[in-house]
């Protein structure tokens, strides 16, 4: 039988829980499951035995944790696991006359970086290991399930969709509210897997049937494939203080039948069912017709958090990662400073983007790399989701990879070359693709010349198969100082698009009026126009007040905004023209006393009579040395040590803008490589020794967390840094420390490490052979002024 | 929940003195932010304990070598395993403060540090609660890296109580575990009706410990 073909015809049936069952026959806490396959292979077979007989369609094959990560050290292998495995259930079903086999995929077991150690690679590799293998052997279909993190999720059916012919189904754990571990929502995991291509999505595991019902209006909503629904029976429950499930088959059956006639198309069960369950879920559900799935022709993209839909409201995508015409940005880029984009990131979130594009190309920088770097970082911490912006197809395709959700892509256009290039990475990895309407012969001067384009371009979209849905038309705004029919032609064509296609529009809003004075009057008032003319997403500054005000009054007023609550609770309780917050308070005192906006104001008036160099030496540096003292002295404390370091990197950014301006590199001070070291991902002791070193303008390289020795040493020799900070927060990663250390000093004696942390004690960095022990962040800086003879 | 403003004050080192207003409000509004964003798991099962030579302990299927555990459970005949986590919310969040403001970043952990604690009294009282209707009383928890007590044990307490699966929570090829604000630990079951009787600073090795409590 062809799964594919009996979708929907007829509801499909898995078979329930399997290590629930060996627990309860002698499978001890924490044992494997996956070793009974070769030890006590009857056992397997019977219960596969009983749930074809139970009237299930599908077995899933006791493989749940039979990966290389989980098996690493153990005595079998994950692929001794699996083949075994599969050939049970291949002899279950050959006994049986009906019956697939799905290869079952379970998580890794580890947490995927930044929250955990395991790559995403690495996490690839295992799932591949496991689809592979469950093929060869015999699998039919593989269920990929239990899934508490998109990432992973979206690591393991690449594995397997790249690797084997297996139709893919993904279920995944979600809380009492309707949550992933790492917080996602229901829309934004169906928005990945949909994007992904996946045969079928639902739930398992974590809950019973009746929580997993209460979320199927949720899920039916947003999903337009097959829905999966393994529950558990019943909530665990801890009684005498063991886990048991007590939902009874009848029960269950019941609930069952509730979430069939919601829209599940396939169902079965999870820990604590067992062949008696699924008997009666048979019994009840089998003659049941499918709900037919209704396309919801939604236009959804995702973080890993959340969806974002297009329709609703006109969608800000924020502009400000990008380096176009922003010196300061280059230079950030060229340092690789994540910290500077990051920062502009979280900014634009606040003044209220709802998705953020990301552009890093500069002629001089390694794109493919750095697009991929501050992909990871950005969704490390900000839980928008992103604009891909590139023009380098190698770069969009290894971004769109890492990606944790369903990506914007900025852009395709209507030349054939760059539609040939762009949809097949759509069509693989999902999302939704800004299309902008030129081709071969450059930008139509009318509307209608660009409505024809955007036609050429759904018909070849459709023939890779992607949907006009996942489109969205840029009808692109021209300069009025050029042409004053620009916008008019612009306006049209929103509207074209809009009601002969009924698809989405984009708009880079502020190009019209470029070659302007006070260019916000034109471009928030064209802005206000093209959102009245049907302009879905505009890529602008959400820095912008006469934007964001253009935004909010126009959703208002359109009755976007239902009874202008969003519009109030952005502008009541601010008043006009607010004062420039503390401008009066002098540099030091600011920095003293930890005034962010202040010092930054301060420096700002300063700048313009004062050199920046005596800006530093006779005002910020002497300001931190109070401080720095009396933190020493026990009188002032961290959290106002790292306020006022704070407050100084506030006033050093403004003398870094204006050496930016004025086209001048400002000098930089001695380089200090600061690593939290491999194994350890606390790195907020590193953190705070950073922002300290940089306030007193040191060239600080920081190599992150989790870092091999190896890139410590070799940064070294290459940059020719004098002087290494290395942390660590656990005795068991101290071990790391002084294998780092042994390694600079054999390759790189000249070098001389300071180390620091929680377990760290002067006889312990003795023991290990650093140099120097900073018992504490501001020891750190006196080190280094003295090793660099400024004290 | 119950959460001690002056333990967030001790891991950020004021040792007994008060924070002015400033740092005060910021803790509030990181506490506020931090509620907000996590939702902690938890998860506990009860094991049959022997004891055996040489300072070791058997809890269920798990034998342990460790005189400090030993001592400090002795005399239980069942031990809770327990774990607990604030989940990856609550590291996305910290680390999301390391880039934008550290003074914030130090204060959110020093919160989650104090309210992943909080919480884990909270769930234990729950256990108290049961052990109660069989005349049992709560030993305090006792983790690995405490004393003796190795932190290679994470590993097979994770395993015992299906921890991945269950609250998502996992250790790191270096021990540590990963979210980072977790907790793993035995609790004795004693029939002697004390509660915490031992502080837990008092069984620890780290003498110079910073955080440590010398009451």
């Amino acid at each position: 039988m062809n799964i594919l073909d009996q979708l929907g015809k007829r509801i499909i049936f898995f078979e329930g829980g399997m290590g629930s069952i060996l627990q309860q026959n002698g499978l001890p806490p924490g044992g494997s499951p996956e070793v009974w396959n070769i030890e006590n292979r009857d056992f397997i077979l019977n219960v596969h035995r009983a749930y074809l007989n139970a009237g299930c369609d599908i077995i899933k094959t006791n493989t749940f944790g039979a990966n290389s990560i989980k098996m690493h050290g153990e005595h079998y292998t994950a692929k001794e696991l699996i083949e075994s495995a599969v050939t049970i259930a291949k002899q279950a079903v050959t006994e049986n006359g009906h019956g697939l086999i799905a290869i079952d995929i379970g998580p890794t077991g580890k947490l995927l970086r930044p929250l955990g150690d395991l790559s995403f690679k690495d996490a690839y590799e295992a799932f591949k290991e496991m689809a592979v293998t469950g093929q060869q052997a015999g699998a039919d279909v593989a269920l990929i399930e239990t899934m508490s993190d998109t990432h992973e999720v979206k690591a393991a059916v690449l594995a397997i969709k790249e690797n084997t012919t297996l139709p893919v189904f993904v279920t995944m754990t979600f809380d009492e509210k309707a949550k992933l571990l790492t917080g996602g929502d229901i829309p934004a995991a169906v928005a990945l897997l949909e994007g992904l291509g996946v045969d079928g999505l639902g739930f398992n595991c974590g809950l019973g049937p009746t929580q997993m019902k209460a979320f199927m209006k949720e899920l039916t909503a947003c999903c337009s494939i097959p829905i999966v629904v393994n529950p558990n029976a019943g909530l665990p429950k801890n009684v005498n203080g063991q886990t048991i499930y007590d939902v009874e088959p009848e029960e269950f059956a019941k609930e069952m039948l509730d979430i069939v006639m919601e829209g599940a198309w396939i169902i079965g069960g999870c820990c604590g069912t067992t062949p008696a369950h699924l008997a009666e879920t048979v019994k009840v559900c089998h003659g049941i017709i499918p709900v037919p799935i209704e396309q919801k022709h939604l236009t959804v993209i995702s973080s890993y958090t959340q969806a974002v839909q297009f329709g609703k409201h006109p969608i800000i995508i924020g502009e400000r990662i990008n380096p176009t015409g922003k010196s300061r940005f280059k230079q950030a880029l060229r340092e690789h400073d994540m910290d500077y984009i990051l920062r502009e990131g979280i900014t634009q979130q606040q003044n209220g983007a709802h998705v953020l594009d990301v552009n890093v190309g500069l002629p001089e920088i390694d794109e493919v790399q750095l697009m991929q770097d501050a992909i990871m970082e950005i969704q490390s911490v900000i839980d928008l989701p992103l604009q891909i912006d590139t023009s380098d197809t190698v770069a969009m395709e290894k971004a769109m990879r890492i990606y944790n959700g369903k990506p914007l892509i900025n852009s395709v256009n209507g030349k054939e070359h760059c539609m040939h290039e762009i949809f097949p990475l759509v069509k693989k990895y999902g999302g939704v693709v800004i299309a902008l309407t030129l081709d071969e012969n450059g930008i139509p001067e009318t509307a209608e010349g660009r409505l024809e384009i955007a036609k050429k371009i759904i018909d070849v979209a459709k023939t890779y198969g992607i949907p006009k849905t996942d489109l969205i038309f840029d009808v692109l705004a021209m300069t009025i100082s050029a042409d004053q029919k620009a916008a008019s032609v612009t306006l049209k064509a929103l509207e074209l698009i809009r009601d002969q296609l009924g698809a989405y529009t984009s708009l880079g809003v502020s190009n019209i009026s470029f070659g302007l004075p006070q260019r916000e009057n034109i471009t928030s008032a064209f802005f206000t126009m093209a959102m009245q003319n049907g302009l879905s997403a505009a890529i602008i500054n959400p820095g912008s007040k006469s934007m964001m005000n253009a935004y909010y009054a126009y959703c208002a007023l359109s009755g976007i905004d239902k009874q202008c609550m969003e519009y109030i609770s952005v502008y009541s309780g601010q008043t006009v023209e607010t004062v420039a917050a503390g401008a009066d308070v002098p540099l030091d005192e600011a920095v003293i006393k930890g005034l962010k906006e202040s010092a930054h104001a301060a420096t700002q008036k300063l700048i313009q009579t004062t050199e920046p160099l005596d800006i530093i030496n006779q005002m910020l540096v002497p300001a931190l040395d109070v401080v720095g003292k009396e933190f020493e002295q026990g009188t002032l404390f961290l959290p106002q040590l790292l306020m006022s370091a704070e407050a100084a990197k506030a006033a050093f950014e403004v003398i870094k803008v204006h050496f930016e301006k004025k086209g001048q590199t400002q000098e930089k001070g001695e380089k200090i490589i600061l690593a939290t070291v491999k194994g350890d991902i606390h790195d907020i002791g590193k953190n705070i020794v950073k922002v300290l070193l940089e306030n007193y303008s040191y060239d600080v390289i920081d190599l992150g967390k989790d870092v091999d020795p190896n890139l410590i040493l070799e940064t070294a020799l290459k940059q020719n840094v004098q002087l290494v900070g290395l942390s660590a927060l656990m005795t068991t990663t101290v071990v790391n420390m002084e294998k780092t250390i042994r390694l600079l000093k054999e390759k790189a004696p000249g070098v001389t490490i300071m180390v620091g942390g929680a377990v760290l004690t002067q006889e312990y960095a003795d023991m290990i052979d650093a140099d120097f022990y900073a018992k504490d962040a501001m020891r750190s800086v006196y080190f280094a002024q003295t090793f660099f003879g400024k004290e | 929940m119950n959460i001690n403003r002056k333990e967030i004050l001790r891991y950020l080192g004021y040792r007994g003195k008060a924070a002015d207003e400033v740092v005060t409000n910021t803790i509030e509004d990181c506490l506020n932010e931090l509620l907000r964003t996590i939702s902690p798991k938890c998860i506990y099962q009860i094991f049959p304990v022997t004891f055996g030579d040489s300072n070791t302990v058997t809890i269920g299927t798990i034998t342990i070598k460790s005189k400090n555990l030993s001592q400090h459970i002795n005399g239980c005949r069942q031990a809770a395993i327990f774990a607990a986590t604030l989940g990856p919310r609550a590291d996305l969040l910290i680390q999301k403060y390391n880039k934008l403001d550290m003074s914030k970043a130090v204060i959110l952990q020093s919160c989650a540090a104090t309210v992943i604690e909080a919480y884990c009294d909270e769930q234990q009282d729950a256990i108290q609660a049961q052990a109660e209707n069989q005349n049992l009383y709560l030993r305090p928890r006792f983790s690995p890296g405490y004393g003796d007590f190795p932190l290679t044990y994470q590993k097979e307490l994770l395993a015992v109580l299906d921890c991945q699966k269950r609250i998502g929570l996992t250790v790191m090829d270096s021990l540590i575990l990963a979210p980072s604000k977790s907790v793993t630990a035995v609790i004795g079951l004693t029939e002697e009706a004390t509660t915490c009787h031992i502080n837990r600073c008092m069984t620890c090795q780290a003498k110079n410990c910073p955080f440590r409590k010398e009451e």
